[in-house]
């Protein structure tokens, strides 16, 4: 290949990686834990004492709760395997009408269960949206909303990602045999670090050009199928998308008169023997399409959606509305799409590639974090032999300061507003609102800390600050078990004690980080951003 | 840098112009691939093969906005990406049931 392309394709990784890392860092840390964000979920809620109800009685409790409750008729969940998160039998979010449908957040909570005397006992809850909070920094590279704009946003960010991944890959393949296998450490620093940016880039660029494609259709899905159904599809989108609409409206059906969800599941379990149920969503009861998707996962299958995939039935009948989301028994066509989603969501081949995943993720927040460490580098100037030492280049310091401000930030921001969680239940009048404080004020003092120190100054405390806010996941989950009168509460599902030992290594990992680095701004190259011993030069005006 | 004699013309970087081209008619070029698509996929259920359209779109508008780097100037990137886009959208167009 001519060197040109190769010059050229360098500048368009360089100024992409540079436009896009820190975004991609924050929307690959967030995402890697967003990967056991049901675990997350059930770490962070809070005990609530409720009232079993068998499945046997759940007719009576869906028949009661919509007589006292008719707006539960628009959509209600029956939960099989009640958790920590999800601990009542019947729960429904009623939503402002015009709501955004990506808008997850706001909406009243309502649940319901069978008192002593069998009647309807509905109560709202404010369920914990920690898990939800991270989930959105994800989706939306770090901004606190999933709205339009900001998913259109995280489009233009995926887009350049992929121009990232493209042109990484040209620039690397005249050298990619000579460099692959090639992990030179030694003297060369930013050798050892472009060969590890190389080898980690490659060895997950599958996974990457999975993210890059899947996140711009997320962003942008709205309008290209607007689009297509204008220029395409002559405006026939809505009937393909809604095949089984009634020819005249129905008259309105009794949901007395529903089959129990008993006999509902049993038909979905005749038509998939190895799909295990979850949940029973009801939608639109007193609508014309009116049915009850049972949601659940099969472990042999690939799951089309990120909480699994589902039959639609019809409630009164139990005749099948719909089986193109139903795991395992897929035709080859919606198995293919779905197979998009799931490459996403890491939702087939269950816990193992759920922690491939993570790994995964982890090691692409580290591509951006050390991509923008390469461009810092080849930039330094250095210092010669018995010459004084030189002024860097204001964009270098001011690049290594948002670098290490935005990453660390995020990482101490997300693990504080975890702990959170516990710490500050019960005192503050809206936790969830608390989320956003607590990780936005870590995020933003962060970067403002290290914009003011410089970067070589402000890396170590601040990955010290990450270190012990993962820490503290774990260490307030202990202190909560060992006092109870601090009135915090310690899961002790697989799930919510996973959460605790996987922060503890992480934790300890961001240690040994803090512990390297501070050898590094110690005893390191006094000519680089990342020197600690003196105020450089150029930099004095600003401290 | 050395200069060799046989050396072939540089390529021009144009950023703006290939850049644009790439964004601009690889868009319309992707959208018209997934008309053709939908043309093609007819033995699939209406809703399904929808679907496939949209997801078609963006990989090959990011192939494309990638690729847009190799040619050798912004007209000449503008050139070939409008006479792909000719070409797809003629067959789109002669293709289209009546």
């Amino acid at each position: 290949m001519r060197s040109d392309y190769i010059r050229i394709y360098k500048t368009v990784h360089t100024w992409t990686g540079i436009l896009t890392g820190m975004a991609l860092f924050i929307a690959f840390y967030a995402g890697a834990l967003t990967v056991f964000k049901e675990p997350l979920a059930r770490w962070a809620a809070a005990p609530v004492a409720a009232l079993e109800v068998p499945l046997a009685e759940t007719p009576a409790l869906i028949a009661k709760t919509l007589a006292a409750h008719p707006g539960a008729a628009k959509g209600f969940q029956l939960n099989l395997k009640p958790t920590e998160d999800e601990p009542a039998r019947l729960s429904w979010v009623e939503r402002e009408e015009g709501q955004d449908d990506h808008d997850t957040l706001s909406g009243h909570h309502y649940s319901a269960t069978l008192d002593a005397e069998g009647n309807a006992l509905v109560s709202e809850s404010q369920p914990s949206q920690l898990a939800e909070f991270i989930d959105i920094l994800h989706r939306v590279v770090g901004l606190p909303f999933d709205t339009d704009p900001n998913r259109w946003l995280m489009g233009v960010v995926a887009a350049l990602y992929a121009l990232a991944l493209v042109s990484g890959v040209i620039v690397l393949l005249p050298t990619l045999v000579k460099d692959f296998f090639a992990l030179r450490l030694g003297k060369n620093l930013k050798r050892m670090w472009l060969d590890a940016h190389n080898v980690v880039g490659i060895i997950s660029l599958p996974f990457h050009i999975v993210m890059a494609i899947t996140a711009v259709v997320f962003a942008y899905h709205d309008g290209l199928y607007a689009l297509q159904d204008k220029f395409l599809h002559n405006g026939r989108l809505a009937n393909a998308f809604n095949q089984q609409r009634p020819a005249a409206k129905p008259a309105p059906r009794d949901p007395a008169d529903m089959l129990p969800p008993v006999t509902l599941l049993e038909r979905a379990q005749a038509l998939s023997p190895g799909f295990e149920p979850s949940s029973l969503q009801y939608v639109n009861l007193a609508g014309p399409r009116a049915m009850v998707r049972v949601w659940g996962t099969d472990p042999a299958a690939l799951a089309p959606r990120a909480m699994g995939g589902f039959v639609a039935l019809d409630p009164w009948s139990g005749k099948v509305l719909s089986r193109d989301f139903l795991p395992g028994t897929q035709d080859a066509a919606n198995t293919t799409l779905s197979s998009f989603f799931a490459l996403h969501f890491a939702t087939f081949g269950g816990t193992p590639v759920r922690w491939m995943y993570f790994l995964l993720a982890l090691a692409g927040a580290w591509l951006f974090y050390s991509g923008n460490l390469l461009w810092i580098e080849s930039r330094r100037k250095k210092q010669r032999q018995g010459e004084a030492l030189p002024g860097q280049r204001l964009d270098t310091r001011l690049l290594a300061s948002a670098t290490v401000g935005v990453c660390i930030g995020c990482i101490a921001g997300i693990s504080l507003t975890i702990a959170a969680a516990k710490w500050l239940h019960g005192h503050v009048a809206d936790l969830n609102a608390w989320h956003w404080y607590v990780y936005y004020g870590v995020f933003f003092a962060s970067l403002a800390w290290a914009f003011w120190r410089g970067a070589g100054r402000a890396v170590v405390p601040l990955l010290w600050l990450a270190a012990l806010s993962t820490c503290s996941i774990p260490l307030t989950t202990l202190l909560a078990w060992a006092v109870p009168g601090l009135g915090m509460w310690a899961n002790t599902s697989l799930a919510a004690l996973g959460v605790d030992a996987t922060a503890l290594a992480g934790g300890f990992a961001l240690m040994w980080a803090a512990r390297a680095t501070a050898r590094r701004v110690r005893l390191g190259a006094e000519d680089s951003v990342w020197s600690a011993r003196k105020i450089l030069p150029s930099c004095q005006g600003l401290s | 840098m050395t200069k060799t004699s046989t050396k072939p013309a540089p390529i021009r970087r144009d950023w703006i112009a290939k850049s644009l081209a790439g964004t601009l008619l690889g868009f319309t070029l992707a959208m018209g691939c997934s008309g053709l698509l939908i043309l093609a996929t007819a033995g699939l259920s209406p809703g399904t093969r929808a679907q496939f359209a949209m997801w078609l779109v963006t990989p090959i508008w990011l192939g494309v906005l990638s690729g847009c780097f190799f040619f050798s100037s912004g007209l000449r990137a503008w050139l070939w990406l409008g006479g792909a886009n000719l070409l797809v959208f003629a067959t789109l167009l002669l293709a289209r049931p009546a």
